[in-house]
């Protein structure tokens, strides 16, 4: 009997349990955002002056555009000037090829092997990325001997500047939007990562992204370039300290796929959601956009979204090359305060383009959850075809549940399909487990695990089992 | 107006009551171009309301629907069906919107909107939008943009029956649901002129 009272309490007391702090000497640039702030951290990176340029470029843009309000968000005032843009845990002097063993301990609580030998070993690449730089990148060797670069977006800069110029801004570019012209003007780290022709990474690619220091904004820039007939399973996952006061993040991810080639990206995101009562949390307004550029290219975006205060992320692919495919498999969780406006852009360019949209919201407590989603079939889009299913799921009678989707078709050839359904966890389900034992937060999870089922199965396995503990965690105290 | 039985109802602002039932039908024929605007308030319990429409435009016209039902009581029941075919250059666009509020709860509420593109230059934009508010309800909407059946004509076709009727057939069986009473004549008719 006590044993069982101890798990219920672990079980329901259970929450953010990445929400510490790193106790680690951080030097910052001063506060405030203006052009001489983003020559300062371009000077810090040492950045050559075509990025600069590109820089300067993107901020006077930046200070020309309103911040979009069209989002089914109650966003709080965030005040530019108010956020340190550059944050970077200080180098030791005397071991400067080592990483800090503080950092070290910080990623290996958050469960991130940074050592080659560690179990995970020889399965994932990790580039971990503390506030604005990237602490390490490894199995840079083993994967050079397949020619595959993968590095923190600031050696790339240094070692491949013509690969980077290439790419850089061709899927988002600059004046994109608000929040991805601020990106493009303060970005601070990020992975870069090249799949050769032909070439088959051996191994899952990963970046994880910690904020730290307090007053802090996050702005990482990530950029994957899979080359014809190459294939790359990228994932991506982070967390904050929990705080008061709200952080914001404000990441550009852009992916370029060549013909034939297949990138698969996938995103854990469990940024600090706030406490119960909405009080701090991260504002996570991302810019993530791929492009199928060549013909039988295909991406797949897999999202699990559970944190963050406010979310406002659509990752979309452009279908340009002629039979080229991609999919959106998503679940978004809402619970207590958090907000989340998330679906995705499909815009089908190319003759026989196929897009596939699976979206799996869940809204607890008094959150507001939207699913917003774009499906454009242009002239040249011959035979193209989309599905579209968008799923929302009630725990609670004072959350709020949306679907905005906009389907736009300009080609007699092309089909669309949409559909929508919302509906709650029924009195029935709960009875049939809580009858056969299954407590009502464990019915939940299970039900709501089930429910996710079909866009958890395509996460590579080390999330899946990550994301569904996640997804349990997140949702408890939502039930009676 | 006139045809028949039907009588276009107008566009704007409706209130159902407790218990009543709102029954409304749209038509919008080849050479009209036409805003639909209508909003109506659920008010009372056990309101329902019913819309249905249909388009056809073969030429450069352009088809707004703008629909808005707020469920603002409990136990109120909606349905809306819309269909349409675009030819020649036209532009058509819909916007639904449901809207549940906090304290109506038993609401059931379906939106449907299926259209069928005829040529290259004709344009569809559907935007089938669900605000909920409340967790003991049952909504759904779907949207579909695509063409005529290429199997179903070939299976016309092989059994004698000329493409161009085969396919007069097809539509007339896609907008069916959606031809209000009286109507049926005008409506082949203009399928017909297509």
């Amino acid at each position: 009997m006590q044993d069982s009272n101890k798990i219920i309490q672990e079980v329901t007391s259970a929450e953010y349990k990445e929400g510490f702090v790193t106790d680690v000497e951080q030097e910052f640039i001063p506060k405030g955002l203006n052009e001489d702030i983003v020559r300062m951290i371009s000077a810090r990176k040492e950045e050559p002056e075509w990025l600069l340029e590109f820089r300067l470029d993107a901020f006077r843009k930046w200070q020309a555009m309103p911040q979009p309000d069209w989002a089914h968000l109650d966003m709080p005032e965030i005040d530019f000037q108010d956020i340190i843009y550059f944050a970077a845990p200080k180098k030791d002097k005397d071991r400067p090829k080592e990483i800090d063993p503080k950092l070290a301990e910080t990623f290996d609580k958050l469960g991130i092997p940074l050592q080659e030998r560690d179990v995970l070993a020889g399965v994932v690449a990790v580039d971990a990325v503390f506030d604005s730089v990237s602490v390490t990148t490894t199995f840079r060797k083993t994967l050079a001997e397949k020619g595959i670069i993968f590095c923190s977006f600031s050696e790339a800069v240094k070692e491949h500047p013509d690969l980077v110029r290439k790419y850089l801004a061709t899927v988002v570019p600059a004046s994109d939007n608000f929040f991805a012209a601020l990106n493009s003007a303060v970005f601070s780290d990020g992975s870069f990562c090249y799949i050769p022709k032909g070439v088959r990474c051996p191994m899952e690619l990963s970046s994880y992204f910690r904020i730290n220091a307090r007053g802090t904004g996050q702005f990482e820039r990530t950029l994957i370039v899979a080359d014809e007939g190459s294939y790359v399973s990228y994932m991506e996952g982070c967390t904050a300290p929990m705080r008061d006061e709200q952080q914001l993040h404000a990441a550009v991810v852009e992916i370029i796929v060549e013909k034939d080639a297949d990138v698969k990206y996938s995103t854990v995101q469990n940024w600090y959601p706030g406490d119960a009562d909405g009080k701090g949390g991260i504002l996570n307004l991302v810019t993530k956009r791929g492009i199928c550029k060549g013909s039988g290219s295909h991406l797949s975006w897999t999202q699990v979204e559970t944190g963050s205060a406010i979310t406002w992320k659509y990752p979309s692919t452009i279908l340009k090359g002629d039979f080229s495919a991609s999919e959106f498999y998503s679940v978004a969780v809402t619970n207590n305060h958090q907000q989340a406006d998330t679906g995705t852009k499909m815009i089908h360019l190319g003759r026989g383009t196929k897009s596939r949209i699976v979206s799996k919201g869940i809204s607890a407590g008094v959150s507001q959850n939207s699913y917003r989603g774009l499906v454009r079939m242009a002239r040249g889009a011959e035979g193209a075809r989309n599905f579209s299913q968008c799923d929302s799921l009630l725990i609670g009678s004072r959350c709020g549940a949306h679907t905005f989707p906009d389907i736009q078709s300009q080609n007699p050839t092309a089909t669309v399909e949409h559909e929508a359904t919302t509906s709650k966890i029924s009195e029935d389900q709960l009875f049939y487990c809580n009858q056969r034992g299954i407590g009502p937060e464990e019915a939940v999870g299970l039900i709501v695990n089930g429910y996710a089922r079909e866009v958890l199965s395509r996460l590579p396995m080390e999330f899946a089992v990550e994301a569904q503990k996640l997804l349990q965690v997140s949702l408890e105290g939502s039930v009676g | 107006m006139g045809h028949g039985k039907y009588i276009a109802p107008p566009v704007g602002q409706y209130q159902v009551q407790a218990g009543e039932v709102l029954n409304l039908q749209f038509v919008v024929l080849p050479g009209e171009s036409k805003e639909i605007d209508i909003a109506i308030d659920l008010c009372g319990p056990g309101a329902e309301a019913h819309l249905k429409g249909l388009y056809l435009s073969k030429a450069d016209e352009k088809v707004r629907f703008k629909v808005l039902m707020h469920h603002r009581a409990p136990a109120c029941r909606s349905t809306q069906l819309f269909n349409g075919i675009a030819g020649g250059e036209a532009d058509v666009r819909f916007d639904g919107t449901i809207v549940v509020a906090p304290d109506a709860q038993q609401t059931e509420a379906f939106q449907e909107n299926h259209n069928i593109v005829l040529t290259e230059s004709a344009k569809v934009v559907t935007k089938p939008q669900l605000e909920i508010y409340a967790d003991d309800v049952k909504c759904s909407h779907g949207a579909t943009v695509g063409q005529l059946n290429q199997d179903e004509i070939f299976y016309m076709r092989s059994r004698g029956i000329p493409e161009k009727e085969a396919k007069t057939l097809q539509m007339l069986s896609f907008l069916s649901p959606v031809i209000p009473a009286g109507r049926e004549e005008e409506v082949e008719k203009a399928i017909r002129s297509l």
